[in-house]
């Protein structure tokens, strides 16, 4: 991976994490994008485990410091994703749309479904509902978000070679 | 090669652990830790995120409040329009209490209703009638003067005819009783010269004696001759002199004290009140009755009971405030609390043993 490929995917980074703060709270639905774990997965597959583990980690913590009591849940989710996508990334990363999207997918209801076993806030009814039913539809929405901003950032991800 | 990809395993799986166990170890630290963690956060690494975040948020909360607040606007506005006219409203009624005070007797005040027929215009129908005592050709009057006349009277409503009607007409005279004629109303719609719009609601005071010249600005009275307007009833204000071909005779253009869409409440003037009755005073007076009546009004206002009663209860509680304090002080300070010893009895010189 050379510099100017660095720095294009730490543009789209940073870019995703900014509409993650900006874009999620203006809609303010109950099933929102989860644009973190878009950004983690883009990176995700594009560095070893390690990294991914380790940025995966980063990102939760910096999304945790803002819900104190469940802190440390999101670090735990997103290492977990990221590196699970990093290994898995031959297997799921095909230049394909519908594949994409399904990783988008999976991703964010496994994130989901690590953050609220790890939180511990939730139980019986309500537990399940969150996970059968508003993660999945988020997680679709995320989908759905994923392969979009895949589309629109794939000249910046992926440069065509001179 | 083989060993390289061994060890770049090796650094991921111990990457991998350390992150897990860092997020395991952070999601069982005491809370007042985590909460100091993520204070440190977002006061250095997250905070121009949370201010994206606030951000965002309040855009979405402005935009969700748009819709109440333009409704909130237009209800605000709306009332505020519908004040301005209860104002004048309240004015005109306050008015015609101060009339009706100095009229003592004789009279009926009534509702003048606006006919929106074309060519009634100069008729309001009165919400009283013959039950009231009201009859054809009783005078209608506003606090600022004539109105015009009763034409046909029906047992609960009559109608009424303005001053701008063209079979009105009054006998006249200048207040100070040195010219006297006959107001119609003028009819013209053209401008007095170049440049002047149509002038409309005005009345002409006609047939004034050549040697009587008026002033802009001199008062026109009922003069009480024909037997159907009381005197003393003002009409309006000489606008000016109108050249007629009439060598023997000056007429003159009066502005008249009532504007036929200012009415709306009037005083019908019954049978006993116009006969040889002059009303001279009770206008001369109206001023001065009403803004006493004003005062009365005032005081009574439903308001100002509030506020004076805000301000009472007020007061009370400061009172009872500084009552407390002071107690409290004397808690604080034994020796102003308790109270002296009393002083032993000494006879007095007169008293009873």
């Amino acid at each position: 991976m050379n510099w100017t490929r660095s720095a294009r995917a730490v543009l789209a980074f940073a870019l995703l994490v900014v509409l993650h703060y900006t874009v999620r709270p203006l809609l303010g639905w109950r099933t929102p994008v989860d644009f973190l774990v878009i950004a983690v997965l883009l990176s995700a597959v594009r560095v070893r485990p390690g990294a991914a583990a380790l940025i995966g980690f980063c990102t939760g913590l910096v999304a945790d410091s803002l819900m104190p009591s469940a802190f440390g849940a999101g670090a735990l989710a997103m290492t977990a994703v990221g590196a699970t996508a990093s290994w898995l990334k031959a297997v799921f990363f095909a230049d394909n749309v519908v594949l994409h999207g399904f990783f988008f997918f999976v991703g964010k209801w496994a994130f989901d479904i690590v953050y609220v076993t790890a939180e511990r806030r939730m139980r019986g009814v309500e537990l399940a509902t969150q996970l059968l039913l508003w993660s999945p539809l988020s997680a679709a929405l995320t989908a759905v978000a994923g392969v979009i901003l895949l589309l629109m950032l794939r000249p910046v991800l992926e440069p065509q070679a001179a | 090669m083989a060993r390289a990809v061994r060890s770049g395993t090796r650094v991921d799986t111990a990457l991998l652990v350390a992150c897990c166990a860092m997020a395991l170890l952070a999601t069982v630290l005491p809370l007042n830790l985590r909460e100091a963690i993520a204070g440190g956060l977002r006061r250095t690494v997250v905070a121009p995120l949370v201010s994206l975040q606030q951000q965002a948020e309040r855009g979405r909360s402005a935009f969700l409040s748009r819709e109440a607040t333009t409704s909130r606007l237009d209800s605000i506005s709306l009332r505020n329009m519908q004040l301005a006219k209860l104002e004048s409203e309240n004015e005109r009624l306050r008015a015609l209490l101060g009339l009706g005070r100095q009229l003592e007797w004789g009279f009926v005040s009534a509702e003048a209703l606006r006919v929106t027929d074309i060519g009634e215009e100069n008729t309001r129908t009165l919400t009283v009638g013959s039950r009231a005592g009201v009859e054809p050709k009783t005078p209608v009057v506003a606090p600022e003067g004539l109105v015009g006349m009763v034409l046909t009277v029906d047992p609960a409503s009559s109608i009424a005819i303005l001053w701008t009607h063209t079979d009105f007409a009054a006998s006249a005279m200048s207040a100070d009783r040195s010219a006297y004629g006959i107001v119609y109303p003028h009819l013209s719609e053209s401008g007095r010269g170049e440049g002047t719009p149509p002038e409309r609601y005005l009345l002409e005071l006609r047939g004034v004696a050549f040697r009587s010249a008026l002033k802009p600005g001199t008062p026109i009275v009922t003069s009480g001759l024909g037997g159907v307007y009381p005197a003393g009833i003002p009409i309006g204000s000489v606008l000016g002199e109108l050249r007629t071909s009439e060598g023997w005779a000056r007429t003159y253009l009066v502005r008249p004290a009532v504007r036929p869409p200012d009415v709306s409440n009037v005083i019908v003037l019954l049978p006993g009140k116009t006969k040889d009755q002059s009303l001279d005073r009770v206008w001369r007076s109206t001023v001065s009755a009403d803004s006493a009546a004003r005062r009365i009004a005032a005081a009574g206002d439903s308001i100002a009971r509030r506020v004076a009663a805000d301000s009472v209860r007020g007061a009370e509680a400061a009172a009872a405030r500084r009552a407390a304090d002071s107690v409290a002080k004397g808690v604080a300070r034994p020796d102003t609390a308790v109270r002296a010893p009393a002083r032993p009895a000494t006879p007095r010189p007169g008293g009873r043993p």
